[in-house]
């Protein structure tokens, strides 16, 4: 296949041109920082961290959504992007009740990683601290909107990875919540297999296995994409 | 129906116009109605029976005829006289007056409670002196339910002549030739996205009409849907042809029914007299219309989120590129508009993109349609040349300030848009002119509001409309809108420290820049123009420190 030039950081590449620039920026080790993004499912280039500049175009892009082309030169660790991802992050932060001293996920959290990653010393918003469940009726699992971060991977996976589509969302704005089926507890629902992928899709806390203590969980998100992988092998 | 029968059909829609002596519209819009005008039609059409006028005298319900606040507004044509605040009760007066006596009523003309002299024709008042109708034209002397009524002003004329005189590279030339733009809000030159539409190869491509209006004190395309809603079919069908496109979907807010009843209507209309369906007018092009109802989201206004609701998907937007002309509904080439532009195109084909371009600024061609609203003393619906100065729409268009009141700021574009402070009064309403001063031209909603008004208050009142319309999709949005609302509410409540002040203005920058779509990118704008013209009403509510 042809390649294309294209600049990213003042480095030259010769890239697929059939690739984002998330996928080739991982590939040649170029970190660019993602929440929504899950191998192995749609990108909807939603948590805004991929944000990248390219050069002739004044609107930020997200990198997952967009599709390297001949001679972009892209820029992805620009002051305006560092202070970017380090303000979504705060957002991400303020906006539920991540308390990670109690988390299952302590330790092993994605938002916990990012926080490291952003260098967050404190958030300088309000929390808003909002009445959130913790849904505890499906036998083995159970949904803590407090730890949700709304990256709706769980929805994505159930939906194009299992095809059950038990997950879903509703409302609108900072009021949106993650539903199952049509808003019954996930222990009513008609549509979930119980297949965990979920689970794994998750990169916080919210979703976790009953019978798991603070600090405990081990997910492993890349089945996901092994999942999608190993379909396409077997076709 | 081929193209000779419409024009016998037009014919002889004229040929009946012409045997009537008078035709009386009574102004059956969304306003007027709820301010009882369907029972003065009722009684008019009853009068003009019982006297045995019926011969001479049509009675008609109609479309906006544009000074909104002075409904039920009656139109006496051909003298375009109108006469205003009309009820069952002074329905009498006028009707011994202009008919019986033919006498025009002086105490009920237009304006008559605000004017020294109202005026007869009512053409010659300065509300509709300084107006250019183009995309309004016809809205308000025609009946919307009855497709005679627009083919006997020219209806359907502009689709004969791009189907049979015209190729679809023509068509597009024409529009691109009226440097038409979009006129939705962002302005994006209209041709060119019908060229890239139809450059784009595919067994099926979609034309969309974007209804969806959501700004708070908009009316423009709800009173062309209701008032001339053929004129929309027109133009989507010529856009159909233009691109290769054979079906096309209007959306149109739930929040509107009798626009989405009378353009329902006209598309049964249409289809029967073989407007629309397989090989309109005897040509090879088929076309069909299907209309799709929202359900109350402002951010289905956005056009990949317009597309996912149509899809019967949740309104949320996606990411461009890619857009919609490659990949949109249904991942086909698909081209969307307002429907303010297709109400211009059916003028442009007949007369001429030149012909359009000849209106407005170098930059902005044509006319646009305003909803003017807030302390002014006669809001309504107006259509004024592009260029034209926001000192002449207020003061001479819309009468002034209420109560005499002094002039504070215009608020345009809605939540999306920013205020025009005093200082800017002769403005040239266009595009770049209101981008510069911090604002947009948005779909035309235009609020103006007097010295009563704090800015600051007006700023939070925005925000907390974009707040409830985020979709919550993206995390600036979501997130960033709730923050941006509660520093606004913290510094109104006089609550707020410096520090609050530059991280509203951090916040705001960062969620224009980062947001996902066009939603989130505007939100922060009449939060920024406002601190922008009226920093110190801003700094005035902040505590010192001690």
């Amino acid at each position: 296949m042809n390649k294309i030039p294209v600049i990213i950081d003042d480095k030259n590449f010769e890239v697929d041109p059939h690739k984002t620039i998330l996928e080739v920026c991982r590939e040649h080790d170029i970190e660019i920082l993602t929440m929504c993004h899950l191998k192995g499912l749609t990108d909807i280039g939603a948590c805004r961290l991929c944000l990248v500049e390219v050069e002739g175009i004044n609107k930020l892009l997200s990198a997952c959504t967009t599709k390297v082309a001949a001679n972009m030169v892209i820029k992805t660790q620009t002051e305006r992007i560092k202070k970017y991802q380090r303000i979504t992050t705060e957002l991400f932060f303020a906006e539920r009740n991540h308390v990670c001293a109690v988390c299952v996920s302590n330790g092993k959290c994605e938002l916990q990683n990012l926080g490291y990653k952003v260098e967050l010393d404190r958030i300088r918003y309000p929390h808003l601290f909002p009445q959130c469940e913790v849904d505890t009726s499906h036998p083995w699992y159970v949904m803590d909107h407090n730890r949700c971060i709304m990256c709706t991977r769980c929805v994505r996976a159930c939906n194009e990875v299992e095809g059950a589509h038990n997950w879903d969302v509703m409302n609108r704005g900072h009021q949106v919540r993650i539903i199952s089926d049509f808003n019954t507890p996930w222990g009513e629902s008609t549509t979930c297999t119980s297949c965990g992928k979920c689970l794994h899709a998750c990169p916080t806390g919210a979703i976790w296995p009953k019978a798991i203590v603070q600090g405990q969980l081990e997910k492993n998100p890349g089945m996901v994409n092994e999942l999608v992988e190993r379909r396409k092998m077997k076709l | 129906m081929n193209r000779h029968e419409l024009q016998a059909m037009a014919e002889k829609a004229k040929e009946k116009h012409k045997q009537l002596k008078h035709k009386i519209c009574v102004c059956c819009g969304a306003s007027c109605i709820s301010s009882g005008s369907e029972d003065v039609l009722k009684k008019l059409q009853d009068e003009i029976k019982a006297r045995g006028l019926e011969n001479e005298i049509e009675v008609v319900p109609s479309g906006c005829m544009g000074p909104c606040n002075q409904g039920p507004l009656v139109k006496y044509l051909p003298e375009n006289t109108i006469y205003q605040h009309i009820n069952c009760e002074n329905l009498d007066r006028v009707i011994q007056s202009q008919i019986v006596e033919n006498k025009p009523l002086e105490d009920l003309l237009l304006f008559a409670d605000s004017r020294e002299k109202p005026f007869v024709k009512a053409d010659e008042d300065p509300f509709f002196k300084k107006q250019l109708k183009i995309a309004l034209k016809d809205c308000g002397d025609i009946n919307p339910e009855e497709i005679e009524d627009y083919l006997a002003v020219g209806g359907y004329k502009a689709l004969d002549k791009a189907l049979f005189l015209m190729s679809p590279e023509e068509v597009i030339a024409e529009v691109k030739q009226s440097r038409i733009r979009g006129r939705g809000g962002a302005g994006y030159p209209t041709g060119l996205k019908w060229e890239s539409v139809y450059k784009y190869i595919s067994d099926q491509k979609y034309v969309i009409c974007n209804g969806d209006e959501g700004d708070p004190g908009a009316f423009m395309d709800r009173s062309v849907l209701e008032g001339n809603p053929h004129r929309i079919l027109e133009g989507m069908a010529i856009a159909g042809y233009a691109i290769g496109a054979s079906k096309g979907f209007a959306y149109i807010r739930g929040e509107y029914p009798l626009a989405i009843k009378r353009f329902e209507l006209a598309i049964k209309q249409a289809t029967k007299h073989g407007l629309l369906g397989k090989n309109i007018l005897g040509s090879t092009f088929s076309f069909e219309v299907e209309v799709r109802i929202g359900a109350g989201a402002f951010v289905c206004g956005e056009e990949t989120a317009l597309i996912a609701s149509i899809e019967g998907k949740r309104g949320t937007p996606k990411p461009r590129p890619p857009f919609p002309a490659e990949s949109g509904l249904w991942g086909k080439p698909t081209l969307i508009n307002n429907v303010e532009t297709y109400a211009a195109i059916a003028p442009i084909i007949v007369k001429g993109g030149e012909w359009y371009g000849e209106t407005g600024t170098a930059k902005s061609a044509g006319t646009k349609v305003f909803a003017l609203a807030g302390k002014i003393n006669y809001s309504g619906l107006i259509e004024v040349p592009m260029g034209t100065t926001l000192r002449e729409i207020v003061f001479e268009i819309g009468g002034g300030i209420q109560g005499g009141g002094e002039f504070k700021a215009a608020q345009t574009g809605g939540p999306s848009g920013g205020c025009i402070p005093e200082a800017h009064l002769d403005v040239s309403m266009d595009y770049e002119s209101l981008v510069n001063l911090g604002s947009i031209m948005g779909s035309g909603g235009l609020i103006v509001m007097d010295k009563s008004s704090d800015m600051v208050d007006v700023a939070r009142y925005f925000m907390e409309f974009c707040m409830d319309e985020s979709c919550g999709k993206c995390v600036p949005c979501r997130v960033g809108t709730k923050m941006m609302h509660d520093l606004l509410q913290k510094i109104y409540d006089g609550k707020a420290t410096q520090i609050d002040l530059d991280r509203l203005e951090e916040l705001a920058v960062y969620v224009k820049e980062a947001s996902l779509c066009g939603l989130g990118g505007s939100a922060p704008n009449p939060l920024l123009s406002t601190l922008r013209h009226f920093r110190e009403e801003y700094e005035s509510k902040i505590l010192k420190e001690a």
